[in-house]
């Protein structure tokens, strides 16, 4: 038996929760025609209905686009490296998109390989994610496509679907869930008819990992990719895109050394300090993208590096993005 | 006084070896004494002041910064100053839209024989400063979001794209079977697309979508290599071709160029354009009775911005540019951003910090802003292509009324004009330089 939650107990919730010191964010209006998930300043300025999804993902909380790994001074003594990050906040991410939660357990597979990433993980463990079943789509959205849907629970923590009538049916996923939510797990299944149409499925994942191990040197990519003009919109909006390069930034006394978000279509990403660019043309860096997301990554960890959002195709200014350039795979490939 | 506060203000004097430091020195020969709180850092001449650095003074700890050089007419590499002058002359309108404090600022001609006028600058400098306290970068107080009343609706036109594109598809289809042109650079369903067969003209489009603006690909070394290019320009597009061909970016003999008549598509621009009609396309298409906008009408948001408090304005901004991911999409989109490797990318050392924290971000945006400078040509299109929702047409508006005002330059509008950055006059006027 699910319980239900109205749209104005949900805000009095989330506005518990900031007064209770957790950093609460979710979709927010920041201005005309632009919704971000962003920090909640106060439970009102949560956007509940009424925009497709954010023009950005939640992975920034719990891989920031700029985070500082420790500080150095050097003194008399020598060089002192400290801490420079105390235990992130409890934080709360309210009206997430099942696409955006879904990225964080691949995100964890990521972070977590060959090497537990404290930096990630403790942000991971202080984050519970309250997320909200989508009731519309638009035709970039292909969650469907790539195994997910409009009421996808991986990696949520609280379900809510829309019931159209002002609230909210909930379902507490996880232990994290229930302790937030303050009630028990769910263990019966969803009930079905409360789950929205999804988009229709647009492509197969396989065949476009098929034709990347077969058409790594095809004029395809160069051809596709003379539109992309090589700027990082796309990768800074993907949920699941996780490139970051160290930076040293400072004086010789102080400083520190951070980790800033990266991405592969930005030539700087793979050029050598000789002047060699292994991936010379944006051609090089359009394929990069998508053998990354559906070659590579699961090849390696047995998944899709993509969870259907659209973001990236969205905000391209030059109408790229997964779904346009799979979309032509195969096509091609069924022709 | 300072001994009570205890505040002793740093001052950052950047100074042309030619002229003020000399001056510093003989100040110093001389036994003239000044406050000691002035931190000298000797530049080969003005001209070669990156505006960067004095931002980068005041994040670092500057609580005022002085930029010093020789009098005009007395530069030892002959026009350095006067560079310098009309550059910091668009860079503090920047800075007052922008909303820093410009009394942190100052200018000044110090020649080698003026020890004395060294000795005062930096003590009323010094002065003035402790009055003022220390600096604080970017420090905001909370402010509601500004209002910006309803989005505009994209691509809702009702207009009669039709025959205009019937033309469009005729002329590149020309084009490329008489061979004048490898491909055509056009508008296709989602974005541009690259026609290099007669047969495939069908695919341009002309709509209401067609917002981006397709100079930016003349620079691209991939599309370079397709061979002799048209590209299809709006007349706000079009603007970007004159400046490219003043800057010897390309060749316009070597370009064909298909310009549409645009009545308008429903962007910010488009309500005060004055260039609803292609003037040097070699082929143009449509008309349109649109005529061009007032004066008045061009910077009327950015008048109206500009009626907010300083600090309001710095509050503004520092909540824009906080959202900025540092993805470069305004760069990329930009038809003047050329630069094989960009300021923002030069790494040995860090030119502008990659991070995208406050001061990072100020940089890169006031970096970006500057750079443009009597070049943009106010296609929109880093607003279009910023994900964050930055305003960064008021940024770009803010230096084309500058220039406009300052030196009657609109950039694009005039083949015959020199470009007002790169150019100078002797009768560059201004009131803040001492």
């Amino acid at each position: 038996m699910s319980q239900r939650v109205s749209k104005e107990e949900l805000r009095q919730r989330a506005e518990a929760w900031i007064e209770a010191g957790k950093m609460v964010a979710g979709p927010v209006r920041v201005k005309a025609g632009t919704v971000l998930y962003a920090p909640l300043p106060t439970a009102d300025a949560l956007l509940l209905d009424g925009w497709i999804r954010p023009a950005n993902s939640i992975k920034e909380f719990v891989f920031p686009r700029h985070e500082v790994l420790y500080g150095y001074s050097v003194g008399a003594a020598g060089i002192t490296l400290h801490e420079t990050e105390p235990e992130p906040r409890e934080q709360v991410i309210v009206g997430a998109h099942p696409c955006d939660a879904a990225a964080l357990p691949i995100l964890d597979k990521l972070f977590n390989w060959d090497y537990r990433d404290d930096f990630y993980n403790r942000r991971r463990e202080a984050t519970t994610v309250v997320t909200l079943a989508c009731a519309v789509h638009d035709e970039e959205c292909f969650c469907t496509s790539v195994g997910l849907g409009p009421a996808a629970e991986r990696g949520s923590d609280v379900m809510l679907f829309d019931a159209r009538d002002g609230a909210y049916e909930v379902r507490c996923l996880t232990e994290k869930g229930a302790a937030l939510w303050g009630s028990d797990v769910e263990r019966a299944p969803a009930n079905k008819p409360m789950e929205a149409a999804g988009p229709e499925r647009r492509f197969e994942p396989a065949e476009v990992a098929a034709f990347a191990k077969e058409h790594f040197e095809d004029p395809f990519w160069h051809e596709h990719a003379l539109a992309c003009l090589g700027c990082g919109a796309c990768a800074y909006t993907c949920p699941v895109c996780h490139c970051f390069d160290i930076v040293d930034e400072g004086n010789a006394r102080c400083g520190v050394r951070a980790r800033n978000w990266d991405a592969c279509q930005f030539a700087l990403f793979t050029a050598h300090a000789s002047g060699h660019n292994p991936r010379p043309a944006q051609g090089a860096r359009q394929r990069q993208r998508i053998y990354h997301k559906f070659l590579m990554y699961p090849e390696k960890f047995g998944e899709i590096l993509c969870t259907g959002c659209g973001n990236c195709a969205r905000i391209c200014p030059v109408g790229l993005g997964v779904l346009p350039v799979v979309k032509e795979i195969c096509h091609a490939e069924s022709v | 006084m300072s001994a009570l506060n205890g505040f002793e203000p740093k001052i950052v004097a950047y100074v042309c070896n030619w002229c003020t430091y000399l001056g510093a020195d003989l100040a110093g020969t001389a036994r003239l004494e000044y406050p000691a709180n002035v931190r000298i850092i000797r530049l080969p001449c003005t001209g070669r002041i990156d505006t960067n650095l004095v931002v980068k003074a005041l994040e670092i700890g500057a609580d005022a910064v002085l930029v010093s050089g020789c009098h005009p007419g007395d530069c030892h590499y002959s026009a350095g100053n006067y560079h310098a002058r009309r550059r910091w002359i668009l860079f503090r309108e920047l800075l007052e839209v922008v909303g820093f404090d410009t009394r942190r600022l100052h200018f000044t001609w110090i020649s080698a024989a003026e020890g004395r006028k060294f000795q005062q600058v930096i003590t009323e400098i010094t002065e003035q400063t402790r009055a003022l306290g220390p600096y604080r970068p970017y420090e905001s107080p909370a402010l509601p979001p500004r209002e910006d009343g309803a989005a505009r609706p994209a691509g809702v036109l009702e207009k009669n794209f039709e025959e205009s594109r019937r033309e469009l598809r005729e002329a590149a289809r020309r084009l490329l079977e008489e061979g004048r042109v490898k491909v055509v650079i056009g508008y296709g369903a989602r974005g541009p697309v690259f026609i290099t067969k007669p047969e495939e003209t069908g695919r341009l489009e002309w709509n209401a979508n067609c917002l981006g603006n397709l100079t930016v690909y003349l620079k691209r070394p991939e599309v370079r290599a397709l061979g002799a290019a048209a590209v299809v320009v709006k007349g706000c597009d079009e603007r970007a071709l004159v400046v490219l061909e003043k800057e010897s970016q390309l060749r316009r003999d070597e370009l064909q160029v298909i310009g549409l008549a645009c009545e308008g598509l429903g962007q910010a621009k488009c309500e005060a354009c004055e260039t609803h009609r292609p003037s040097f396309a070699d082929i143009t298409i449509g008309n349109t009775a649109a005529q061009g906008a007032t004066a008045a009408a061009r910077y009327a948001e950015l008048e109206r911005f500009l009626e907010r408090p300083r600090e309001e304005r710095l509050a503004y901004w520092t909540a824009e540019f906080d959202r900025c991911l540092k993805c470069y999409a305004c760069r990329q989109v930009c038809p003047m951003c050329y630069c094989e490797r960009c300021l923002a990318d030069k790494n040995r050392p860090q030119a502008i910090d990659t991070s995208t924290h406050r001061k990072g971000n100020f940089a890169w945006q006031l970096s970006r802003a500057i750079h443009l400078a009597g070049r943009c040509v106010g296609c929109d299109e880093c607003t279009r292509a910023c994900p964050a929702g930055i305003d960064l047409r008021l940024l770009n508006l803010s230096l084309a009324r500058a220039a406009e005002i300052q030196f009657d330059y609109r950039a694009g509008m005039d083949p015959a004009r020199e470009p007002v950055v790169g150019a100078y006059s002797l009768q560059d006027k201004e009131e803040f330089i001492r």
